[in-house]
């Protein structure tokens, strides 16, 4: 067979190789193992040091674009957060569609809970513009930046927000962040105000993180969905409520540790284009230009 | 006088945020934080501020019935009905915060239209890797073998194949060599980004107020 | 009666997907109708949450509430520089844009720059100041760090000649730079085939099968 041939294969037998590929797992998961990392452990670590009555920032910074890395790393964190009585502040500076994955996320995961009271436990504050005018603003009062929550409330009456008034009554903000802002986060809300920071980000951005967790900037840095996987895999190793919901067939479908198993595939169908596409380039004498 | 002004500004506001970060005394302070306040609102009116060019683009290609017009009035018919459903709300202040359609269309149509847009890169990256990604000398060989690393540390297979070591590998790559490189970047373009803000401030750098003489 | 039994919402949502994925087989027109109603409904939608989430609750609401309580007619400043971002589209009076424009990026490039010195600059290079010689593998490790950050930021640094210790200086930077993109590739794999798997999850899981009932 002519090796040039396989070498500028049509590219959307490529696509179908991949399509087959992602699909597979999803309609029969195989169920890999996942081990956690530090720069996810720092996390669950933080979490874990907060007592009951402390509080939260958990920022959604990102929109549909990210939402299947995102939402699983969200649901967890939120869970993880109730379970131990954490107060939850949510709110979003991401324009195109933070908010709205805040209001999904948060309603589906807070309907679990049935003690769970709003505006005492968790309050939901909504999407403000402004960037870092309003990350700045925060630290002064998160009052006067939202005054109403995401669906026009009075914010002034809510016990929560009398308990938090700004960053200094914050242990930790969570930033679920897509391109820049999880950066923000670190460089301006922690480096000015002193708050500790961590970034779940998409995958995209992680490689850069790893420099803010080496220096401190973020306590934690979870990489897209394989960092979302292994913080499921942390609860569901320390408490008997996270290996019950992780192994609802419906909360199977929307976790991380499942979609791990698409990437597994798709992973070594890549790996095995790149290392199959070198050797036709070696075999057919690493044409120029190509 | 119509440069002048904006210039002067630029220079107030832009040295504000500065020196109160050096000056944390409550009375300057106090008016920093008021800046952060409004320009929360300003940046709100800027955010949309590309709508009026581009209903005025497609309104003229409809007009002139260009190439590819019908596909302006479903861009226009998307702004109106997603505009209308956010806006309405607040108008006749039936809804404080989002109507329900609002959150609908976004849900079934705003959300995997743009999920979906993205998701194509899955099927480019993969073409990449089969016909671009070659070992041609050593730099691009040091970047093929730390792809394959970090790739086989993020899946299970990586550490089945070498007895759990792919996964630490993996981890020491990301925060040794790829952070103290992003680390460079991150100092570089940050040096470049706080110069071409003192050149804002200062006057030096104008493109951005336009290329009118007045 | 299955189909019946899906809500129009997953329909639309299925079928827009759908008009999406075929520009992988080629382009088309049920692609280009989704492309348009995305970027039409995209800027709908930022009309919307511009005006329901911050709009709405700090401006409007406490200027109509108590336009004179606690200093809120002040508002009338950003209102109006928000509003005067838009005179540029009327040619007689656009040089009033730039006094807005002029506030917006000065106090952004002021923030910027604190961002970029004190958030960015300082930290990273306060950690690459570490302990060389204290033996064991972390000195050796912290080594390779100082040699990446110190070589990239060579390679970056355009003002000589890349010849002789230097050019050799940031052979290694690129090295480093390699290493660093090989594994932003890895990741980048990882980020697209979850946005893959999102849309293909939704179309198998709450299309195709409570279609058919399996």
């Amino acid at each position: 067979m002519n090796l040039k041939k396989l070498l500028y294969i049509d590219r959307r037998i490529i696509y179908l190789v991949v399509a087959i590929g992602a699909l597979i797992p999803i309609i029969r998961p195989i169920g890999l193992p996942v081990e956690p990392t530090d720069p996810v452990i720092g996390l669950f670590d933080k979490l874990e040091s907060l007592s009951p009555g402390d509080a939260v920032i958990i920022s959604y910074d990102y929109g549909p674009s990210s939402e299947p890395e995102l939402n699983p790393m969200s649901s967890a964190i939120l869970r993880h957060c109730f379970q131990r009585e954490i107060k939850v502040l949510i709110m979003a500076v991401f324009p195109l569609g933070g908010v709205n994955m805040a209001i999904r996320e948060v309603e589906r995961i807070a309907s679990e809970f049935e003690d769970l009271e709003y505006g005492v436990d968790y309050v939901n504050l909504g999407y403000k513009d402004g960037g870092q005018a309003a990350m700045k603003a925060l630290a002064v009062s998160i009052r006067d930046v939202f005054p109403a929550d995401v669906d026009g409330n009075d914010t002034s009456t809510m016990p929560i927000l009398m308990e938090v008034r700004n960053y200094d009554d914050v242990e930790v903000v969570i930033s679920l962040a897509t391109g820049i802002i999880g950066e923000w986060w670190a460089d301006l809300v922690n480096a000015q105000f002193g708050v500790p920071v961590a970034v779940g980000c998409t995958a995209v951005s992680a490689p850069k993180y790893y420099a803010f967790l080496r220096s401190g900037q973020m306590i934690a840095v979870l990489g897209g969905l394989k960092g979302a996987s292994e913080y499921e895999e942390l609860l569901k190793r320390n408490f008997d409520w996270a290996r019950e919901v992780y192994s609802d067939p419906a909360e199977m479908k929307l976790a991380a540790t499942t979609g791990m198993d698409v990437q597994a595939i798709v992973h070594v169908i890549i790996i095995v284009f790149i290392i199959f596409g070198n050797i036709m380039y070696f075999a057919t004498g690493k044409e120029k230009g190509r | 006088m119509r440069r002048t002004i904006p210039l002067v500004l630029t220079f107030m506001v832009g040295m504000y945020p500065i020196f109160a970060f050096f000056v944390p005394h409550a009375s300057i302070s106090g008016v920093n934080q008021w800046l952060d306040r409004a320009l929360m609102i300003v940046a709100a009116f800027a955010l949309p501020l590309g709508v009026v060019n581009l209903v005025g683009m497609n309104l003229s290609k409809i007009k002139q019935k260009r190439a590819g017009w019908p596909y302006a009035i479903v861009l226009l018919a998307g702004l109106v009905v997603m505009t209308y459903f956010g806006v309405i709300g607040v108008i006749t202040r039936q809804h404080a915060g989002f109507h329900p359609t609002f959150q609908m269309l976004f849900d079934n149509m705003v959300s995997p239209l743009q999920a979906t847009m993205f998701s194509l890169l899955a099927f480019y990256v993969a073409s990449a890797a089969y016909r671009a990604f070659r070992a041609r000398n050593v730099e691009a060989t040091i970047l093929l073998v730390a792809a394959i690393i970090v790739m086989l540390g993020r899946i299970p297979f990586g550490d089945m194949l070498t007895g759990g070591r792919m996964t630490p590998l993996s981890e020491w790559i990301m925060n040794r060599p790829n952070a103290a490189a992003q680390r460079g970047i991150i100092i570089g373009a940050a040096l470049g980004a706080a110069s071409m803000s003192i050149r804002v401030i200062l006057g030096i750098e104008r493109t951005y107020l336009g290329k009118s003489r007045d | 009666m299955q189909p019946l039994g899906l809500s129009i919402g997953v329909w639309v949502n299925a079928l827009l997907t759908l008009c999406i994925l075929s520009f992988l087989y080629k382009d088309n027109p049920f692609f280009r109708f989704a492309e348009s109603l995305f970027a039409g409904m995209s800027l709908g939608y930022y009309i919307g949450i511009v005006t329901v989430q911050t709009l709405q609750p700090n401006l409007i609401q406490p200027l109509g509430e108590t336009f004179f309580g606690n200093h809120n007619y002040l508002l009338l400043i950003p209102m109006a520089l928000g509003i005067m971002l838009y005179f540029r589209y009327i040619p007689r009076i656009s040089w009033l844009s730039r006094i807005a424009l002029a506030v917006y990026i000065g106090y952004y490039v002021g923030v910027l720059m604190m961002q970029k010195i004190h958030g960015q600059v300082i930290p990273q290079t306060r950690d690459t100041i570490m302990p060389v010689t204290t033996g064991g593998i972390d000195a050796l490790w912290n080594l390779v760090v100082i040699i990446g950050v110190f070589s990239v930021l060579v390679y970056f640094y355009f003002s000589v000649e890349h010849k002789g210790v230097v050019g050799k200086v940031s052979r290694v930077g690129i090295w480093f730079l390699m290493i660093s993109f090989g594994a932003s590739f890895g990741y980048t794999i990882m980020a697209r085939i979850s946005l893959l798997m999102g849309r293909f999850s939704f179309l198998v899981n709450n299309w195709i099968r409570p279609m058919f009932g399996i």
